[in-house]
C-alpha cells in the first residue's frame, strides 16, 4: 500500500510536469494551428540558460534562473513566433510541422556541440527531503512540484477565464476572424500564448531537470510526453491537457512498476493509439467538427 | 415504366432540427427535374442523402428500382449516378484531360487492371471528345487550378458526365456563373440530355436558369414539398411566391 | 530554350546521364565513397515508398523508419538463417505491405495531425519490440555479420559489386513506382490528396486507395530496409527509431513531396551533404537543420519546387521581355492580349 502511494503520488508529480508542457502545446495549436515538434527541446533548453548564465556569467542560482526565465521569453517566445511560425504559417501545417522538426534536431545538437553532451547535475529549487506519510516515503520534490504547478494551472485558470485579456485569448483560439471582426488584437493574443508556452516549458525544465538531469536528449520523452498527454486529455481544453498529464504520468509510473519495466513506453503508446482511434477529442474535449 | 430516381418518405433530422420533412418525388428517363426552394429549405440536406453522403434517419431511395439507401458514393457512382458540387470541386493539381480521365476510370476494368493496364484507362479519346463538347480543347493540358471560374465550372459539369451516367444531379450549377457562360452551360446540358438521354435533378437558385432547363420543377420549403409542377404553373403558384416572399 | 529544360527529352537526358554516371562511378571512388552512394540510394528507395503514401496519396506517416527497420531485420534474420536472399528480399517487402495495410484503417478514421501522432505511435511502438524482444531481434545487441547476397554466382561482397547490386536493384524500385504513379492509380491517389470527397462522388473508392498507399508505401520501405542489412552488415534498434522516420519525413519534403525524383535529392541531402558539411567539423547538423527551415520558409514545396519556381520565373522575365520587344517593334506600349480566353 505505501509503495502505491509513493508510487502514485510520483507519478502525481511528473504527470503535474507533463501537464504544463501539453497545456502550453495545446495553447500553440488552438491559437494559431502551431504543432510544436519542437515542445520538448523547448522544454530541455531553459535549464541550460540557468547552467550558461552560471558558468559563462558567473551568477549564482536564482539570477541565473531569472535570466533564463527572461531569455525563454525572448527566444522561445518573441523569437520563435516572429521568426519561425510567422512566416511559415500561409505556407499550411506540414511545413512548419517540418520546420520545428527541423528546429527540435537545431536545438538538440547546438546544445551538444556548444555546451555539453554529457547529462549535467541540475539544482533543485528547495532541498530534497523525505517525508512520511502513512508509512510511505514522499519525496518534498514531488509536494514542491505538485503546488508549483496547481499554482501555474490555477493562475492561468484566473488569467484565462477570470480576466477580460483571458477571455479575449479564448475568442482568438476559438474563433479568429469573428475576434478580429470584435476588434480584439489577434496578433498580439497570439504572441501572448507564445509568451505563455515559454513560461510553462521554462517552469515545467526548472522542476524536470534536478530528476532527470540536464541532457540534450531530454527533449525526446518530454516531447512525447506532451503529444500524449495533450491527445489523450483533449486537444481543445486546458482541462483536458492537465488530466491526460497527470494520467499519463501515474500510468508510466505504475506500468514501470507493475508490468515491465523495458515496456513502460509502450502503455502510453497503446493509450494514444486507442484514444486516436476511439475517441480523438481525448477523454475531456469536446467533439471537433471533422470538416468534409 | 420504372422511374430513374424514386425517393419516398425522405426524413433526415440533426438533433433536434428536421431539415428534411418527408420528401417523395420520382424522374422519368429523360427528364429534367429542378429543385428550388428558399434557403434553409432542405434541398442540399435532400441532395446529400439521396447520394449516400448522408444517412437519411428515414426513407428510401431506389434507382431504377434498386433500394440504395445509404450506400457508399463511390459505389452508387458506380450505377450510373453522378453529381456535380456546390463548391467547385475539381482537381486543381491535375490537367483538364487528368480530371476527365480520372472521372472516367473507376468505371473501367477492375483495380488489378487499372494497376498493369493502359496508362490512361484507354479514356482519352473519350475525354477528348468531352473536351470539345464542352469547348475546353484550348486549355485541355493545363492544371485545372489555372482555369478561370467559369471554366472550372464546366469541367466540373463534363466530369460528371465522363462516364456516361444514367442520372446526374447537380447541385446549384448556375452559382457565380456569368451570364455568357450561364447560357453556354444551359445549352450544352439541353445537348447532353438530348443525345445521351440522361436523366437530370437539379438544384438551383436562379429562377431565369431553372425556368428554361427543366422539364418540372419541385419547390421545397421548410424540408416539406409545397408544389410540384411545370415551370409556368410553378411560377403562377400563389404559395410558392408566398414561400419565397415570407421569408 | 525554357520549353527544352520543361520538355520530356530534357529530363529523360537528365535521366540517362544520372544513370550512366553512377554506372561509372566505381572506377572515380574508393570503396567508402561507393557504399556511401549505396547508402544513398538505400535512402532515396525508402524515401520513395514514403513519397508515394504522403506526397501522392497525401496520408502521412512517420513510421516509414519502422518499416524500413521491420524489413532489415526480417532480411538480416532470415539470411543468417541461410534463406537465400531473393526470398528474404521478398518477404520484407510482403510481411510490410500486410503490416503497412493494416497501419492504413487508422488512416480511415483519422487524418493529418491525428494520423500522424497514431503512425508515431506505431513507430516507437515497434521500436521497443526491436529493443525489448531479445529472443527474435537479439535486442540492443543488434544483428552482425549479415551476409551479402550471393545471386546466380556473383558475389557481391566487395564494395564494388555490392554497390552495382543496389544500383540495380534501386533501378528496378524506381521504376516500379513510376510505374505506379504513372498509372490510373497514381491519378486516383493525387485525387484521394487533393479532394477525396470530391474521388468519392467519381467512383473512386478511397478506403482502398488509402490502404494501398500505405501498404505500397511500407512494403518499398521494406524492400529499403532489406538493402539497408547487407550493406551495413551490423545494425541495432536505434538504427530505426523514430530520428529514422522524421529523417525519412524531412527528404520527401525538403526535395520535393509528389514529385518523382524529389526523394533521390532530399535522401542526397540527408546522406551525402553531411558528408560534404563534414569540414565544417560536426556542425553540419546544425546547418542542415537551419537550411531546412529557411527552404521551408521560402519553398515548401521543396527543392524540386525551388527549380520549377526558378524556370517559370525565368520564362515570364522571357515572355515579358518579348513583349516589350514587340510593343518596341510596333510603336505602341500595349501589353499583348492573354491567351485561351474562353470567357
Amino acid at each position: 500500500m505505501a509503495a502505491f502511494i509513493q508510487l502514485f503520488v510520483s507519478g502525481l508529480a511528473t504527470g503535474a510536469i507533463y501537464a504544463l508542457v501539453a497545456v502550453g502545446f495545446m495553447l500553440l495549436w488552438q491559437t494559431s494551428q502551431t504543432i510544436n515538434f519542437a515542445q520538448g527541446e523547448f522544454v530541455m533548453i531553459p535549464a541550460f540558460f540557468v547552467l550558461w548564465a552560471i558558468k559563462i556569467l558567473g551568477v549564482g542560482f536564482w539570477p541565473a534562473v531569472g535570466i533564463a526565465v527572461v531569455a525563454s521569453l525572448l527566444i522561445l517566445g518573441l523569437l520563435f513566433k516572429r521568426a519561425i511560425v510567422d512566416p511559415m504559417l500561409r505556407h499550411g501545417v506540414l511545413p512548419l510541422v517540418i520546420s520545428t522538426i527541423a528546429l527540435s534536431i537545431f536545438l538538440k545538437e547546438a546544445v551538444k556541440d556548444f555546451y555539453s553532451s554529457q547529462a549535467q547535475p541540475f539544482q533543485a529549487m528547495i532541498p530534497s527531503e523525505d517525508i512520511n506519510v502513512f508509512g510511505a516515503v514522499i519525496s518534498s520534490q514531488s509536494i514542491f512540484i505538485l503546488l508549483i504547478a496547481s499554482g501555474a494551472v490555477f493562475g492561468l485558470n484566473k488569467l484565462l477565464n477570470g480576466t477580460r485579456l483571458g477571455r479575449a485569448m479564448q475568442a482568438t483560439a476559438q474563433n479568429p476572424s469573428v475576434a478580429r471582426i470584435l476588434g480584439i488584437p489577434v496578433e498580439r493574443m497570439i504572441m501572448y500564448t507564445f509568451l505563455i508556452n515559454a513560461l510553462l516549458v521554462a517552469l515545467a525544465s526548472l522542476m524536470i531537470s534536478p530528476i532527470y538531469l540536464a541532457k540534450f536528449t531530454n527533449g525526446d520523452t518530454l516531447g512525447l510526453a506532451a503529444f500524449i498527454a495533450a491527445i489523450v486529455g483533449g486537444f481543445n481544453q486546458v482541462r483536458g491537457a492537465i488530466v491526460g498529464g497527470l494520467i499519463l504520468g501515474v500510468i508510466e509510473n505504475m506500468a514501470a512498476a507493475y508490468i515491465s519495466a523495458q515496456y513502460r513506453g509502450a502503455i502510453p503508446l497503446i493509450l494514444l493509439i486507442a484514444v486516436i482511434l476511439w475517441r480523438p477529442q481525448g477523454l475531456m474535449g469536446r467533439a471537433e467538427e471533422r470538416t468534409v | 415504366m420504372t422511374p430513374v430516381l424514386q425517393v419516398t418518405n425522405i426524413r433526415k433530422q440533426f438533433g433536434g432540427l428536421t431539415a428534411v420533412d418527408g420528401v417523395s418525388f420520382s424522374v422519368n428517363e429523360g427528364e429534367i427535374l429542378g429543385i428550388i426552394g428558399p434557403n434553409g429549405s432542405g434541398k442540399s440536406t435532400l441532395f446529400n442523402c439521396v447520394l449516400g453522403q448522408l444517412q437519411p434517419t428515414e426513407g428510401e431511395v431506389r434507382v431504377d428500382g434498386q433500394l440504395v439507401t445509404g450506400l457508399r458514393p463511390c459505389d452508387l457512382n458506380r450505377l450510373g449516378v453522378s453529381r456535380t458540387f456546390q463548391l467547385l470541386q475539381v482537381f486543381p493539381q491535375l490537367s483538364v484531360r487528368d480530371n476527365l480521365i480520372l472521372a472516367g476510370q473507376e468505371h473501367k476494368g477492375s483495380m488489378g487492371t487499372r494497376l498493369f493496364g493502359a496508362r490512361d484507362a484507354g479514356l482519352t479519346m473519350d475525354a477528348n471528345r468531352m473536351i470539345e463538347f464542352f469547348r475546353l480543347s484550348h486549355v485541355a493540358d493545363e492544371k485545372a487550378g489555372g482555369l478561370s471560374y467559369g471554366q472550372q465550372k464546366l469541367l466540373d459539369a463534363a466530369m460528371a458526365f465522363m462516364a456516361g451516367p444514367r442520372l446526374v444531379l447537380l447541385d446549384e450549377p448556375a452559382g457565380g456563373v456569368n451570364l455568357t457562360m450561364l447560357g453556354h452551360l444551359r445549352e450544352r446540358l439541353q445537348a447532353i440530355n438530348a443525345e445521351q438521354n440522361a436523366t437530370f435533378v437539379v438544384i438551383e437558385h436562379n429562377m431565369e436558369f431553372v425556368m428554361a432547363l427543366c422539364d418540372r420543377i419541385i419547390v421545397l420549403a421548410e424540408g416539406k414539398v409545397i408544389a410540384e409542377g411545370t415551370p409556368d404553373a410553378i411560377r403562377s403558384n400563389p404559395e410558392v411566391i408566398e414561400a419565397y416572399l415570407g421569408h | 530554350m525554357m520549353d527544352f529544360l520543361t520538355s520530356r527529352a530534357f529530363k529523360g537526358t537528365v535521366f540517362v546521364l544520372l544513370v550512366a554516371g553512377l554506372i561509372i562511378l566505381p572506377f572515380f571512388l574508393r570503396p567508402f565513397g561507393l557504399l556511401l552512394v549505396a547508402m544513398w540510394m538505400v535512402h532515396a528507395v525508402a524515401a520513395l515508398g514514403l513519397n508515394l503514401t504522403l506526397g501522392y496519396a497525401g496520408q502521412i506517416s512517420m513510421a516509414q523508419g519502422a518499416f524500413v527497420g521491420i524489413g532489415a531485420y526480417c532480411t538480416g534474420l532470415m539470411t543468417l538463417a541461410g534463406v537465400p536472399y531473393p526470398v528474404a528480399f521478398l518477404c520484407s517487402g510482403a510481411l510490410c505491405f500486410a503490416i503497412g495495410w493494416i497501419l492504413g484503417y487508422p488512416a480511415l478514421r483519422v487524418q493529418h495531425h491525428y494520423l500522424a501522432f497514431v503512425t508515431l505511435a506505431f513507430s516507437t511502438l515497434v521500436f521497443l519490440v526491436m529493443r525489448n524482444e531479445e529472443w527474435l531481434t537479439n535486442g540492443i545487441y543488434g544483428l552482425t555479420d549479415i551476409p551479402r547476397p550471393i545471386l546466380f554466382g556473383w558475389n557481391t561482397g566487395k564494395a564494388k559489386d555490392f554497390y552495382f547490386f543496389t544500383l540495380l536493384m534501386t533501378s528496378i524500385l524506381a521504376f516500379c513506382v513510376w510505374w505506379i504513379i504513372r498509372s490510373p492509380w497514381g491519378r486516383a491517389f493525387v485525387a484521394l490528396r487533393e479532394n477525396p470527397v470530391r474521388a468519392l462522388s467519381l467512383g473512386v473508392d478511397t478506403r482502398r486507395y488509402t490502404l494501398m498507399a500505405f501498404a505500397m508505401g511500407s512494403s518499398i520501405g521494406g524492400f529499403a530496409g532489406a538493402l539497408y542489412a547487407p550493406l551495413v552488415q551490423f545494425f541495432e534498434p536505434n538504427s530505426f527509431s523514430l530520428t529514422l522516420s522524421l529523417k525519412l519525413l524531412l527528404m520527401v519534403i525538403v526535395g520535393g513531396a509528389g514529385t518523382f525524383f524529389g526523394p533521390f535529392i532530399g535522401a542526397a541531402t540527408e546522406v551525402l551533404l553531411p558528408e560534404w558539411l563534414r569540414i565544417a567539423q560536426g556542425y553540419y547538423l546544425i546547418i542542415y537543420a537551419m537550411l531546412v527551415m529557411v527552404l521551408m520558409m521560402f519553398c515548401p514545396t521543396g527543392i524540386i519546387g525551388l527549380g520549377e519556381r526558378l524556370i517559370s520565373h525565368l520564362r515570364q522575365k522571357k515572355i515579358s521581355s518579348e513583349r516589350s520587344a514587340q510593343a518596341q517593334v510596333m510603336g505602341t506600349d500595349k501589353p499583348g492580349q492573354k491567351e485561351g480566353a474562353g470567357q
